[in-house]
């Protein structure tokens, strides 16, 4: 049979497609950095694909298999919730920790604010070059030749790489799945800004002019601008599909129950379309790469440094793409960046023509994004359109409930932001429920994640329309959402929630923003002339933060008693490399001021512990590094043991210790019943002859169902003359199991709602229809808030109901708070001022317009 | 960006020389804020519209950045910073209306380096005439994408060919108060109302105002405010700090006993030019302003010809039209 490449995505989303995988196409899934990627941001997709496939799926193990099979105790109604909440039988209360739970100051946060710390951009290297793109201007065309003798005869310009010139070997090599691919040059660009040629100059501005004397003859082609145009049948295909128009994937349903029975049994069915826009990161720094080769040794060597959120997923994608070895690459991502939210920074085109160009060229190159660059040719989380239906009974029960969903994929083959939506499946009691989801394709901003992937869709599909429901039946909202919620698990694996505190949340939330007193009627409390009050809520929940494989770390501890944290975990903001260093200092008894962790991640030097993504690196990186440090744990006091008795020997004594009478805690190494007997560590270090090593593994039994709770609510003042959306209260309230760092999960929490109620109320990406141009691809006209826009105070509420599952029973908190605010805008909205708008963002053109019925 | 000539110019004179010399792509230059760190870096160009080959810096005219209050009035360089007006406090007391507006231009950096004359005289912000790819009628093309495109942001009033909106703040403030301006060429120095400064699309697509090539504008003057006069400045925008107007009203009002006597409307961010509202000001002359101004601000529907996706543009300027004078009055 011939070798055909393995699309992961289709893997995933297509299980007939996956049956025709052989066991080698198998294996080579295993090193397809898309594959990880994916499950990274939705573990969930592999658990189905492990059921279905079981040793066969790359991340399969046996120890997890084993602890499948075991059957579940303990799923039912209420013997899940752990008895005195934040505080169950798995559950020390805070007091118990020096470390965690405490407020832990950022460990490089100076250079953060400061700016001092070492970005990418601050890296240079004797000699380099700049590399500049010059990217395609429409959607869809061919290319019929290129000319650059203009732009060689620039004085500056070195080199010009473009599709026919490629280097042998490398015409095939494309990035992600296809059809259509994403070649290294395409031939048929499918998109405004992909690559054309790569120009290596010696500064930014001749590359800029250079690529402008680049003459290329493009015969243009039709383009789907429009997603649910390339829903239809008529709309002309882009490669041999087998579905209409430029549709990718239609999935199989989710089905519970039969909705039309529920239906039909309901006193009340309602139905409301949703959508969003496309939505990008917007981070501050520039995406930044320099890249070098060496050829010290029998080998090449390649070095890429820029803000990665996975060294080593960029070292297996470089790798595969240039066909080298991993052994050949190592990349190295900065401690201090512009932030991730998201993919956007994983190893693009331009990664890879930088690699090829320094090999050209024999020079550094170095590769700054433009702001349009990043905002156009790089990730979003794109455009989606829910259709949705209720069926309500008076007594407030839920019947049934229907979701078909349309997801734009953008430029590429994969996912398009749709999916099931595990809220629908285990946050309220439904018991018929039927859920379709179809990805499509388009000439267009790809698709990718940004803060989440699906769920706060997921959240907006449900949320509008549980509180919709509400009204129709005359039920406070919030009355309706307790008299629902389901807190067992999920119905379908009858996995259960660990000390799930999604009540908590809700009424928490309620008593923060005082929504007995506060909520009203729609459009009955105008506070000045032509403004109206709104108070809204939203519920979330999602498999986020719950952590998963690879999930490594070690420490050394040094001659001196001080602690080395080595953790591959990316730092990508909210301060994951502090935490590392926290979970380490608190399982060795170590205090921080002599713990260190560096702030970049370098491939040669650490293991892989994955992407950091998912809100997962708490507990991926964390397990690892608890491991980690409960080995050393255990080699330090193994050796203290032997240290009391070679000291008791020395002074003539025999005595015998074992290391589970000792204990370590700030420093020394003590007897637990008697903590005056002891040793600092750096004698027992100094007695052992060398360092002690730790290294940790963590495999994540599919025991629990692991998910993020979160509550938010809102007021808002609406002016109905200008539309505008004042925010003047917010409450989130999250059931982060135990806040570890407490000021960085406030912030997290914080930095979300922001990041939320800026995607919900101003920030859209948009195109020219007529030409599939972008038209706002700048921070300016692409509004993103400013530290004026927010609202003056955001109430964060931390539920601790530690989980099972959770190093020290954290749960991730990275995306969560910001999937909520487009909900809870939609819901505010409405109660201030009567109408629903339900497309995001809430505009006050889309708000005037609904106030005139237009 | 494209590689450029830079000339930093000590006096008037020797900037006109200067402009003269380096012939029709050459450009005066403020602060660069739009100019270099917009229009260059991003390559807006096109057939009627070069990019600059020379630059020739005004901010090293001395004469040019100082800023004079006396009885008849108020003397501004062109050069002068945004900062240093709103920080002047002669200015602040006598025409808060301009301090107001400039204070909501852009941020507090932009308005460190953005000069008055530089701000009066930047480009527009159409989203298409700002995308390098767009080839449209104010570049020299032969078309105007916001007629078919997104034109949630363009002209509700005075359109035609091109519906750019006029992006100056300062201008709609200054058109309000009455100010002059003086503009220096190879003939010398001549003084121009801002009435006749802003010309729209009709007249010329390609420019914004009446100025040439090779002259600049060198000072801002105003006029004393009446008295029994009171003003006020409202800017809508969707984002608080680096915001354009979305619909900005620089009202002001003589009157007495609360029946308007004169004074000006002003709209920002609806026309090619900072608008002024003729039609309101003529329905409440010799009118209880109060009683009258509902009905008042309702006439500017009479004017506006929505395109297809900012009627909502309307309602809001009618609104605010409104609550502009009546803050004024307060
Ligand atoms: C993010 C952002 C947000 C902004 N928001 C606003 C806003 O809300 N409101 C607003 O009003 N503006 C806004 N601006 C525009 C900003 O205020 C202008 O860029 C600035 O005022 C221009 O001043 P400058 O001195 O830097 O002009 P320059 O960039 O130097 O020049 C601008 C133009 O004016 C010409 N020019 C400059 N001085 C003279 C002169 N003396 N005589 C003749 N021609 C001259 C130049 O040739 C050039 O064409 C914003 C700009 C940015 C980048
Ligand atoms: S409105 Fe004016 S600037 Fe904008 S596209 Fe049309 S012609 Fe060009």
């Amino acid at each position: 049979m011939p070798q055909r490449s393995i699309d992961a995505f289709k893997v995933l989303s297509d299980y007939e497609y996956a049956a025709t995988l052989t066991n080698e196409e198998w294996l080579s899934l295993s090193g397809n950095p898309e594959y990880h990627t994916l499950i990274a941001d939705d573990p969930s997709l592999a658990e189905e694909l492990i059921a279905r496939f079981g040793m066969l799926v790359p991340g399969f193990s046996a120890a997890l298999a084993a602890a499948a099979s075991v059957p579940l105790t303990g799923f039912g109604p209420t013997v899940n919730r752990l008895a005195g909440r934040g505080g169950g039988s798995a559950a020390p209360s805070n007091a118990e920790f020096s470390i965690v739970g405490t407020s832990v100051p950022r460990t490089h946060g100076f250079g953060v604010v400061t700016g001092v710390g070492r970005y990418s951009e601050n890296q240079t290297l004797p000699n380099m070059l700049f590399m500049k793109t010059l990217g395609s201007p429409y959607p869809h065309a061919r290319i019929r030749s290129i000319d650059t003798s203009k732009a060689e005869a620039l004085p500056g310009v070195h080199y010009i790489l473009h599709r026919f010139n490629l280097p042998e070997g490398y015409q095939d090599v494309s990035l992600g799945s296809g059809p259509p691919f994403r070649y290294l040059f395409n031939e048929e660009l499918i998109q405004v800004g992909a690559p054309v040629a790569v120009v290596a100059a010696d500064s930014d501005h001749i590359g800029d002019e250079a690529i402008r004397q680049i003459q290329v003859d493009y015969e243009v082609l039709p383009a789907v601008v429009d997603f649910m145009e390339g829903t239809r049948p008529s709309t002309p295909k882009q490669w041999d599909n087998r579905l209409d128009g430029t549709i990718l994937t239609i999935a199989s349903p989710f089905v519970r129950g039969d909705v039309e029975r529920g239906f039909a049994e309901a006193d009340i069915v309602i139905e409301n379309v949703t959508s969003m826009s496309t939505i990008q990161h917007a981070a501050l720094e520039l995406t930044t790469d320099l890249t070098w080769w060496s050829t010290e040794g029998a080998r090449p060597q390649l070095t890429q440094i820029g803000p990665k959120r996975h060294a080593h997923g960029a070292r297996s994608a470089i790798a595969q793409a240039l066909k080298v070895d991993q052994s050949q690459v190592r990349v190295i991502t900065p401690g201090y960046l512009g932030m991730s939210f998201g993919s956007f920074r994983d190893t693009d085109l331009p990664e890879i023509h930088s690699a090829l160009l320094s090999w050209l060229t024999g020079r550094p190159i170095r590769f700054m994004s433009t702001r349009s660059e990043d905002m156009v040719t790089r990730t979003h989380r794109t455009q989606t359109r829910n259709e949705s239906k209720i069926g309500v009974k008076r007594d407030g029960s839920i019947t049934a409930f229907f979701t078909k969903k349309y997801g734009n994929a953008g430029a590429y083959r994969g996912g398009g932001g749709t999916g099931n939506s595990l809220g629908l499946a285990e946050l309220y009691t439904i018991p018929n429920l039927r859920q379709e989801n179809i990805d499509v394709f388009t000439n267009m901003y790809r698709y990718g994640s940004y803060r989440c992937t699906t769920h706060p869709n997921d959240t907006l599909a449900r949320e509008p329309l549980i509180e919709r429901a509400a009204y129709a039946i005359n039920m406070n909202p919030l009355d309706f959402r307790l008299r629902n919620l389901s807190e067992v698990g999920n119905p379908e694996t009858r996995r259960p929630f660990s000390n799930p505190g999604i009540r908590d949340t809700i009424t928490q939330t309620a008593a923060a923003i005082g929504w007995r007193e506060k909520w009203h009627a729609p459009k009955t409390r105008e506070v000045r002339p032509g403004v109206f009050h709104g108070i809204g809520m939203a519920c979330h929940e999602c498999n986020h933060g719950a952590g998963g494989a690879p999930s490594t770390g070690s420490v050394v501890i040094n001659a001196d008693g001080t602690l080395t944290v080595v953790s591959g975990a990316a730092e990508v903001g909210p301060g994951e490399r502090t935490v590392m260093a926290m979970i380490a200092a608190e399982t060795l008894g170590i205090p921080m001021n002599r713990t260190r962790i560096s702030p970049d991640v370098d491939s040669d030097f650490t293991a892989d512990t994955g992407v950091t993504a998912g809100s997962r690196q708490t507990l991926s990186g964390g397990w690892g590094i608890h491991l980690a440090a409960l080995d050393a744990r255990a080699q330090l006091l193994d050796w203290g043991a032997r240290k009391f008795v070679d000291d008791a020997r020395v002074a003539g004594q025999t005595i015998q210790v074992s290391a589970d009478q000792l204990d370590v805690r700030d420093g020394l190494v003590s007897f637990k019943d008697d903590p005056e007997r002891r040793l600092p560590i750096a004698q027992v270090i100094a007695f052992a002859s060398n360092p002690i090593i730790g290294r940790g593994a963590h495999i994540h039994p599919p025991t629990w169902e692991r998910v993020a709770f979160a509550t938010h609510a809102a007021e808002v003042e609406v002016d109905t003359v200008t539309g505008t959306i004042s925010v003047t209260k917010y409450v989130a309230a999250h059931d982060v199991g135990r806040a570890l760092n407490r000021m960085a999960t406030e912030q997290q929490i914080e930095g979300g709602v922001i990041v939320g109620l800026g995607l919900a109320l101003t920030e859209q990406l948009l195109v020219d229809g007529a030409t599939g141009i972008p038209i706002n691809d700048n921070i300016l006209d692409y509004k993103v808030p400013t530290i004026k826009d927010v609202p003056e105070k955001i109430d964060v509420i931390m539920v601790e109901n530690a989980k099972e599952y959770g190093v020290f029973g954290a749960h991730g908190i990275g995306e969560p708070p910001a999937a909520l605010g487009f909900s809870v805008m939609v819901n505010a909205v409405y109660n201030a001022v009567g109408v629903w708008v339900e497309d995001m963002p809430l505009t006050r053109e889309k708000v005037l317009n609904a106030l005139k019925g237009r | 960006m494209k590689t450029f000539e830079l000339h930093d110019a000590t006096t008037v004179q020797q900037a006109v020389t200067l402009l003269g010399q380096l012939g029709p792509t050459a450009k005066v230059l403020g602060g660069g804020s739009d100019l270099i760190s917009g229009v260059m870096k991003d390559w807006i160009q096109g057939k009627g519209m070069p990019l600059p080959s020379a630059l020739v810096d005004i901010t090293t005219i001395p004469q040019m950045t100082t800023i004079q209050v006396s009885g008849s009035g108020a003397r501004i360089g062109a050069a002068a910073t945004l900062t240093s007006i709103i920080e002047h406090q002669e200015i602040r007391r006598g025409w808060p209306l301009l301090v107001d507006a400039t204070e909501s231009v852009a941020s507090p950096l932009i308005r460190n380096f953005g000069t008055l004359g530089g701000n009066i005289n930047q480009r527009p912000r159409c989203w298409f005439l700002r995308g390098e790819k767009f080839d449209c009628y104010k570049k020299g093309g032969d078309f105007c994408f916001a007629v078919t495109g997104d034109n949630r942001y363009h002209a509700i009033i005075g359109g035609e060919l091109c519906y750019i909106v006029h992006p100056s703040d300062t201008a709609t403030a200054l058109v309000a108060l009455s100010a002059k301006t003086k503009i220096a060429g190879p003939q010398g120095e001549r003084e121009v109302a801002f009435d006749e400064y802003f010309i729209g699309p009709r007249t010329d697509v390609l420019r914004e105002n009446i100025l040439q090539q090779n002259e600049l504008m060198t000072e801002v003057s105003l006029p004393p405010l009446a008295s029994n006069t009171k003003t006020a400045w409202i800017k809508l925008k969707d984002r608080q700090v680096y915001d354009f107007a979305l619909v900005s009203v620089a009202a002001v009002v003589t009157s007495e006993n609360g029946v308007w006597r004169d004074g000006r409307i002003v709209l920002g961010g609806v026309s090619p030019v900072p608008y002024r509202a003729k039609v309101v000001e003529d329905a409440l002359q010799g009118k209880d302003i109060r009683a009258n101004i509902t009905a008042a601000a309702g006439a500017i529907r009479s004017v506006a010809r929505p395109m297809s996706a900012n009627s909502y543009k309307v309602d809001i300027a009618q609104g605010l039209i409104e609550r502009a004078v009546l803050q004024a009055l307060a």
